[in-house]
């Protein structure tokens, strides 16, 4: 086993992976760019290493400066995380050649599984369903055009390098196709460096299902089931879960034995996802394969009972998977919510700022998987997911359940986040009663706008904000901002002649 | 004590006076006795009607936000607000006259130009932040004024992108 790794990740994540290597007694390296300095990640890690600037093409992607923290620092091995270089085959070719084990798919898996193009060819072959579209990269907008037309619209224009919905786009009609091309080959060549793009025939209002799947070096290869993810906006992924509502025993099974088909199909090891479309009628289509730990795993990780981090370091340091897909079972129900840094009530615009406090959820079957603290700053330059907020229960509706009053416990003051939309989407009847397609946020939740107020609850907020005033203005240079700052007297010597506790009749 | 707030757009009065341990807030013609204990530096426990409720509480800037039962408030008081509609015109908005973004990003298409007239909700630019396009609409239908910025052009909320002239 490894003695150290280097995360070459930020956020949530790193700190995920930084606590499963401290679990499997494994000494942990971080970086960190100019805007992390006071990152939670940073403060984790056994050791930290700068690697440049605030953007991350001169920090978090840039393969050199990580190799050489690997080097520097003695880390047998780099966990990408997702994002960033997790599916850059470049860096795992890099990593194979300067003797770092990069956790993950070798390079030639994460070649051809990155390439969209050239996975729906192989899975084609080996006769996986895929969706309609064009077979190789767009090379004129003219080539684009009559694409389109046979493939008859609406259909979808995607980055070849892509994942994560950036440089995605839905054409409805033929005068939409050239802006959708040109915004989906800006925004492909900024989040990957690469501006290829190409189209698939759109499929209305399916569900995004996709299957977890384990692979070791020997070649063994298992499914741990699925993750439906069809809550989306903007080909962003918001709320998953496990089970999915839509999939029977026999439906499930013959997913999961394709899903490990594409895997053996890629030769592919270590942990990856294989996500397929459902439609309507119960038809799926191979999508794409993600080949990193994802955003969503956490789900997985409650209803089998693995710990899917653990699992990568322990196949990537070469020991056998030693599970049975007989042996696999699902338990219970698991959701998650992403808790992003954007402002619901309009349209979703990045928020940055100082958190100015925090109070995280618990209770029974509550986990979240923060990369954040109360008194932090959440930096502009990467993507705005803060946390994740997953709950386990024995079926479904108590999931929804625990997962509504989580929301409701969970404070964020300082910034904007999406938990109040998150709030009426898992109470939302159409959600509760299972029917998530990728249309459910565009269906029900356009305009969103927060319900009516809580006359009671808004009284009681304007006593405590005409006490904090009170007390401000009996002593100059108070504030209650928060993440207390050096000099500020504690609230129990500035009240003076106030009785804190105590007997004192409640004065109702 | 005497107070007025922002929530939500409306103005409401509020007083909070001394009484014997505790405290009575007043709004209108409703009284609520209650006992307000500071308990760490950003929450107060207000003991009221034989029940307990927890109030974090935490200033940004202007705002007092405050979290109890599930929901954000984030309260303002009218002076601090009025400082922000500067001179000149009220009949829109200023944050409607003048268009910023809500966000530190890089211009990356201006979508209008000087003279043109728009429609609310039109897209007048894409700034990109977090890796991400961000379309910036109009608030009010109207007539593009003058552009203040240039496509690559670094911008930040303190900086006006584009200035409207509302029209109904």
């Amino acid at each position: 086993m490894f003695k150290k790794i280097l995360i070459a990740n930020r956020g949530e994540i790193a700190v995920r992976i930084i606590r499963a290597c401290r679990e499997m007694g494994i000494s942990t390296v971080a970086v960190y760019s100019e805007a992390d300095r006071t990152s939670l990640h940073v403060q984790l890690a056994d050791e930290a290493v700068p690697i440049g600037p605030a953007p991350a093409v001169e920090s978090y992607l840039d393969m050199n400066r990580i190799v050489r923290a690997a080097h520097d620092t003695g880390a047998e091995a780099i966990h990408p995380g997702y994002g960033f270089l997790a599916e850059n085959a470049a860096f795992g070719r890099l990593c194979e050649k300067e003797g770092v084990v990069f956790i993950g798919p070798d390079s030639a898996a994460l070649e051809l599984v990155g390439d969209k193009v050239r996975a729906r060819q192989t899975m084609e072959k080996a006769g996986i369903p895929i969706i309609p579209g064009m077979k190789s990269v767009a090379q004129s907008p003219r080539e684009c055009e009559a694409a389109a037309r046979s493939l008859g619209y609406p259909v979808i224009v995607k980055a070849s390098a892509g994942g994560g919905g950036k440089g995605m786009r839905i054409v409805a009609d033929e005068k939409g196709l050239a802006p959708a091309l040109e915004a989906g080959c800006r925004e492909a060549k900024s989040a990957f460096g690469d501006e290829s793009v190409y189209l698939e025939k759109y499929i209305e209002d399916p569900r995004h299902v996709e299957f977890q799947v384990l692979a070791d070096s020997a070649g063994h290869t298992v499914h741990l089931f699925e993750r439906e993810c069809s809550i989306q906006r903007r080909f962003q992924k918001i709320v998953e879960e496990t089970p999915s509502p839509a999939l029977d025993p026999e439906l499930r099974a013959r997913m999961g034995e394709t899903a490990v088909r594409v895997m053996k199909a890629a030769g592919y090891t270590n942990a990856g996802t294989v996500e397929f479309l459902l439609d309507k009628d119960r038809n799926f289509y191979f999508l794409e394969v993600n080949a990193r730990i994802q955003v969503e795993h956490p789900v997985t990780e409650l209803v089998t009972g693995l710990d899917l981090v653990r699992r990568q370091i322990m196949i990537a340091a070469g020991e056998p998977l030693g599970l049975n897909q007989n042996d696999l079972r699902q338990r219970g129900h698991a959701l998650e919510c992403r808790i992003y840094a954007e402002d619901p009530r309009r349209r979703f615009l990045p928020s940055s700022g100082r958190i100015v406090f925090l109070k995280e959820p618990q209770g029974p079957g509550v986990r979240c998987d923060s990369g954040i603290y109360g008194g932090w700053e959440v930096p502009v330059y990467y993507d705005p997911i803060l946390a994740k907020l997953i709950v386990w229960a024995e079926n479904r509706e108590a999931a929804c359940r625990r997962m509504a009053s989580a929301l409701d416990d969970y404070v964020v003051l300082g910034i904007h986040t999406t938990i109040d939309f998150l709030k009426d989407v898992v109470r939302h009847p159409e959600f509760l009663a299972g029917r998530t397609t990728t249309a459910f946020l565009k269906k029900h939740f356009e305009g969103w706008g927060e319900g009516g107020a809580d006359e009671d609850t808004l009284r009681l907020a304007l006593a405590a904000a005409a006490y904090d005033e009170m007390t401000r203005a009996r002593i100059p240079g108070t504030s209650r901002a928060g993440g207390s700052a050096p000099g500020i007297p504690s609230p129990w010597t500035t009240l003076g002649g106030w009785r804190n506790g105590g007997t004192g009749s409640h004065g109702v | 004590m005497e107070f007025e707030f922002l929530v939500d757009g409306a103005l409401r009065k509020v007083s909070l006076e001394k009484k014997d341990s505790g405290f009575v807030f007043r709004e209108g013609g409703t009284a609520l006795d209650a006992e307000i204990r500071p308990v760490s530096e950003n929450t107060l426990l207000i003991l009221a009607g034989g029940r307990s409720h927890l109030v974090r509480i935490a200033r940004a800037g202007e705002r007092t936000l405050v979290a109890l039962h599930g929901r954000e408030y984030a309260i303002t008081k009218p002076a601090a607000e009025a400082a922000r509609f500067e001179q000149g015109d009220d009949k829109a908005p200023e944050g409607e006259r003048q268009v910023r973004t809500p966000m530190p990003g890089k211009v990356i298409k201006l979508c209008v130009c000087p003279g043109e007239e728009i429609r609310k909700n039109q897209v007048l630019v894409i700034v990109e932040a977090m890796k991400m396009e961000n379309e910036i609409v109009a608030g009010t239908p109207g007539v593009v004024k003058k552009i203040f910025v240039a496509v690559g052009e670094l911008v930040d909320p303190q900086k006006i992108l584009i200035e409207i002239e509302p029209r109904p």
